[in-house]
């Protein structure tokens, strides 16, 4: 070996220093390079974890009705003349023109009737209903149901954790819906989030912005704190920032959009450009005003591009829909245990409920966040629930409200190094059941209806869920998703069969009041006819051709 | 701001850490293994001159890292390793006795090969009682199988018929030929060994590390890292895992697309593992022959199988076909032998009939291969001895009878193979096009990124590697950091995007 150089000890120097620096690149913070989202590099994760002192600002609220009726009184006490305070303002004064529409109006029509066997059709056998705790004779639910099948048009506000994070469940319920009962869109899409993600559903390009999130309003300059509605984020502009939606095709149901909704508040006077698909664009001054204010688009798109041009506002997001039909919003909120809605503004809340015409369902899906394995008692959380709904029925007075139970989620077990069920998830479900209960709320069981599939494991095993065996992927939204259209659709059939009696008794009536007429009187045959076609026009099926009732 | 905090109950943790976890066995490239590594480099350098100490320290890293990848299954490796051992002096005493030992050799062979077809074909045998007594009659799905089965049961046959060919003497100490069977950078997925080669390094009496071994390891290392942790698992996650299992939609191009991916997938997924091994290896002095020499610039099948695997298809060349008869039992003979060759190393990935076709197709070809050669006059064997007219369509033809092999040997089943050849063969139009390759951008930019560095010519690697030799041991560091730190990268995104795949090679499988 004389002559030549043994390099063994640069080959420890080597490693030592590869090493040395392979953990060392877990000081680099987690950060955005070139829209690429660059994570934490830990080498041991299981021995040393980082966590940001930002995680110790957020903020856990606590339920204020009090100061709730306070603030709802308030702007009940502006307006007495009014019931539904929020919403007339709005509609009195206008302020400035903010509709970009087509030349011609784009007609309103009803949403799809969908037949009995059509909603019936694929509903599993062993699906997990809905347990409905309302004690009306009609419950708010049924009424719910009853709108959606008879063609009226809904707003479901789906609110979550990071379980529905990226439309996951949500994408899926919502194409099955739409398929179902009309309509198009993804919905509510915020206008910039202060941290990446990315939605399968919509694309979305935004830059300029301030944003904040609900959970720590810290961070937020003390003027905007009070501005935050369900959607738990706020973005807040100065001339340049803009933002760009456009419609993804990831579902059929997506991409034929001719509405828009820019939900906003300008308190200062503002200029705002909006371009529909990068060639047709408007101008919009806004005057100031510290109410709640949309820029309506009644146009077909592919994309909107909101920009500032002069002036500051703050920009919640837009809806993306069509006029009829369903209408299903993700307000999905990360970490959120639902206690956030007790730091949004009611009067926010309820001006957002009026420009958009009213949410008909708002359903509450948290509980990941508050879940410990070894915790069986709930009993605060599941009074925290009752605030959580009675907040959300004052601040969406017409809507009915759907608990979703905890979903169900694996441990290791230290010993055995295998995943097990966490224990605590049935107790949790129990107390959001009792919640709904007391509340006389609807209630669904989304831990059965994973058991279906084996739980959390079965989702593992089928690639249907992340290695963390808590949150689910798409795939997994969809199965669970699946189980929820399932039991919707139960009582959607139900609700279709009641409607077609009622009509079709209805309708025997006007034609035997229109037959007398037409015996007695025989010059008003041709006005008789005229009402007997707008009878059957209005109540025929939309699948039957209405040519066929002009012949008759 | 962020800032680290050690877990709760470190103790607990740490002793977690440390045994054997069926869900998260060590892999060369994960976080564990560097640790182990710099402790045992610690070790390594300071008893470097002690020849007797050195392989018992090693063989002690090796036995504790095939623990923690496989549990109990030590044991199994310790008995192969033990019989076959005997059986060797066995083989060594018979032929001093001027017998054959042929009956010794038939032993191992029996042994051996009986563990092979247990493991192999246990699921099946399962399948088979649960169809007649019903369903988990017997549940060996709790049961992984040891890791690297095949790898040592492979170089135990070697090594038995080495001695009885007199090619090696039998070792004296049964804890060296433990450390032939177990060394610790080979154990999981080879590259099997040349035992006479391989027992002079064990017995090297001083250790010696070269400044190129070095730069070389690094740049190993640091491939390998790319090659396994960065394209094979983003590409099998985000594009053939999706586009086998429907979840891209139909149509021809996503068909073509998932085997053009699993085709650079397997390739990335097994010799960046195995370069990992060979710059782990290559760090402690150990020089670990080449597995993959750019397999898919092979002009000919034949040229494929020198590239591909090199150290199995030597094996297969060396311990099966040669054993068969090899080409001195006339033609028709060689043709047959080389089919039947290739028919059990596609039996032994698995028992299935995906595995039978890609055995099969490869075994004809090569017989194929073989029939041009003898036909057509001026044929030739490899590449660069054709002209460019010849090779290039040579090339193109060779690297799609291997992605056609790939697209059955991956596929869930026969039917799956041909539905996915008919949708590519009938249903392929342009229109597909960009709709896929704007569904998974990034899986599509790594292909691209995989095929464009696999087909830059042997010149620049070494031009590169050159220049990682002359940078010194801070640049060598420094490429390995950015590597590790783009496959950490990568395993956090795909976690965070709800795609974590599984974390083992494909070939750990087979």
């Amino acid at each position: 070996m004389k002559g030549r150089k043994n390099s063994s000890i640069r080959s420890y120097l080597t490693i030592v220093t590869a090493a040395a620096g392979i953990v060392a690149t877990a000081l680099i913070p987690p950060c955005d390079v070139l829209g690429i989202r660059l994570h934490r590099t830990v080498v041991l994760p299981g021995l040393i974890r980082f966590e940001s002192d930002e995680a110790e600002s957020i903020v856990e609220y606590e339920a204020d009705i009090e100061r709730l009726e306070e603030q709802l009184a308030a702007i009940e006490v502006e307006e007495p003349t009014v019931p539904q305070p929020a919403a007339d303002t709005l509609a009195q004064e206008p302020p400035v023109q903010t509709r970009f529409e087509m030349l011609f109006e784009t007609p309103v029509g009803r949403g799809r009737i969908a037949s009995v066997d059509e909603i019936e059709e694929g509903i599993a056998e062993d699906f997990v209903p809905i347990e409905d705790f309302d004690t009306l004779p009609r419950t708010r639910f049924e009424e719910f149901i009853d709108r959606m099948v008879d063609g009226q048009p809904v707003r479901i506000a789906f609110m979550g954790d990071s379980f529905i994070e990226g439309d996951i469940l949500t994408a899926d319920l919502r194409d099955g819906l739409q398929r179902l009962f009309g309509g198009c869109g993804v919905g509510f899409v915020p206008c910039d989030i202060p941290f990446a993600t990315s939605r399968k559903t919509v694309k979305r390009r935004s830059a300029g912005w301030d944003s904040y999130s609900i959970m720590k309003p810290k961070a937020a300059p003390g003027e905007l704190r009070d501005l935050f509605f369900v959607s738990g984020y706020i973005s807040h502009g100065g001339p340049g920032a803009d933002t760009r939606w456009q419609t993804a095709t990831a579902y059929p149901t997506l991409d034929s959009c001719t509405t828009a909704r820019i939900l906003l508040i300008s308190r200062e006077r503002s200029s705002i450009e909006v371009t529909l698909d990068d060639t047709l664009s408007r101008r919009f001054d806004m005057t100031g005003d510290k109410a709640l204010r949309e820029i309506r688009i009644d146009h077909p798109y592919r994309s909107v591009r909101m920009k500032i041009i002069d002036g500051h506002a703050v920009c919640y997001g837009i809806t993306m829909e069509s006029p009829d039909g369903v209408r299903l919003d993700n307000f999905s909120v990360r970490s959120n245990n639902g206690h956030a809605i007790f730091g949004t503004s009611p009067v926010i809340n309820r001006e957002v409920d009026a420009v958009l015409g009213g949410y008909d369902l708002v359903v509450l899906q948290y509980g990941l966040n508050i879940m410990q394995p070894s915790q069986r008692n709930y009993t605060r959380y599941r009074d925290q629930l009752r605030d959580m709904i009675a907040y959300a029925r004052r601040c969406f007075p017409r809507a009915a409200v759907l608990v979703m139970g905890v979903s169900d989620r694996c441990v290791k077990n230290a010993q055995s190094g295998a995943y097990e069920t966490v224990a605590s998830a049935e107790a949790l479900t129990a107390y959001q059941r009792a919640a709904a209960d007391s509340c006389r709320v609807a209630f669904w069981d989304t831990r059965r209806a994973m058991q279906r599939y084996g739980g959390m494991k079965g989702f593992v095993s089928r690639r249907w869920a992340g290695g963390d065996y808590t949150h689910i992927n798409y795939a997994g939204g969809r199965a669970v998703a699946q189980a929820l259209l399932d039991a919707i659709r139960v009582q959607a059939a139900a609700a279709r069969q009641e409607l077609d009696i009622r009509q079709a008794d209805e309708m025997q009536r006007m034609r035997i009041i229109a037959e007398r007429y037409h015996r007695r009187d025989s010059i008003a045959r041709a006005k008789v006819e005229v009402i007997s076609n707008m009878v059957d026009t209005i109540f025929d099926r939309a699948a039957e051709p209405i040519t066929e009732t002009r012949q008759m | 701001m962020e800032y680290p905090i050690l877990a709760d109950n470190l103790p607990q943790c740490i002793r977690q850490l440390l045994l054997y976890d069926a869900g998260d066995p060590i892999t060369l490239a994960g976080g564990f293994f560097l640790m182990a590594f710099v402790v045992f480099m610690t070790g390594y350098t300071v008893i470097k001159n002690f020849a007797r100490l050195r392989p018992l320290y090693v063989l002690l890293f090796s036995l504790y890292f095939y623990y923690k990848l496989s549990g109990v299954w030590l044991l199994l490796l310790a008995g192969v390793a033990l019989s076959d051992f005997i059986i060797g002096r066995c083989v060594a005493r018979s032929k001093r006795h001027g017998r054959r030992g042929r009956g010794w050799v038939a032993l191992t062979v029996i042994i051996d090969v009986a563990i092979l077809a247990w493991f192999k074909s246990a699921g099946l045998f399962a399948e088979l009682i649960d169809g007649l007594y019903g369903e988990g009659t017997l549940d060996l799905g709790k049961v992984a199988a040891p890791a690297g089965v095949s790898f040592f049961v492979f170089q135990s046959i070697s090594y038995v018929i080495d001695i009885y060919r007199g090619r090696i003497e039998p070792l004296s100490r049964p804890t060296e030929y433990l450390f032939l069977l177990s060394f610790f950078p080979k154990m999981f997925l080879g590259p099997l060994v040349d035992n006479a080669d391989f027992i002079s390094q064990i017995r090297a009496p001083r250790l010696y590390i070269s400044k190129q071994d070095v730069g070389r390891a690094a740049r190993l290392i640091a491939g390998g890292l790319i090659k396994y942790a960065v394209i094979a698992k983003c590409l099998g996650v985000m594009l053939v895992h999706p586009a086998f299992a429907g979840e891209m939609g139909g149509g021809g191009f996503v068909a073509l697309m998932a085997v053009y991916g699993f085709t650079m997938q397997i390739y990335c997924d097994f010799s960046g593992y195995t370069d990992l091994a060979l710059g782990v290896a290559l760090l402690m002095g150990f020089r670990l022959p080449q597995n993959f020499a750019a397999p898919y610039h092979s002009a000919t099948i034949t040229e494929f199988w020198r590239r591909w695997h090199i150290s199995l298809s030597t094996w297969l060349r060396n311990y099966l076909y040669i054993s068969l008869g090899g080409n001195r039992r006339g033609r028709i003979r060689t043709y047959i032998n080389l089919i039947l060759t290739m028919f059990l190393g596609g039996l032994w990935h698995g028992v299935g009939m995906t595995f039978v076709v890609w055995g099969l197709l490869h075994g004809i070809m090569l017989a194929l291969h073989k029939i041009w050669l003898a036909v057509i006059p001026g044929a030739q064997t490899v590449g660069y001895r054709m002209p460019l007219w010849r090779r290039i369509p040579g090339v193109v033809l060779t690297f799609h009878i291997v992605a056609l092999g790939w697209l059955f040997f991956t596929a869930g089943d026969l039917s799956q193979a041909m539905g996915m050849l008919e949708s590519i063969f009938r249903d392929t139009d342009i229109s597909q096009i960009m709709p896929t390759l704007e569904s998974a951008p990034a899986a599509f930019a790594l292909m691209a990124v995989g095929y464009a560095m696999h087909a830059l010519p042997a010149s620049v690697d070494r031009d590169i590697e050159r220049g990682i030799i002359r940078g010194g041991f801070i640049v060598q560091a420094a490429i390995v950091v950015a590597a590790a730190w783009c496959a950490m990268q990568c395993s956090a995104m795909l976690a965070a995007s709800d795609m974590a795949g599984g974390g083992l090679p494909i070939y750990a499988n087979f």
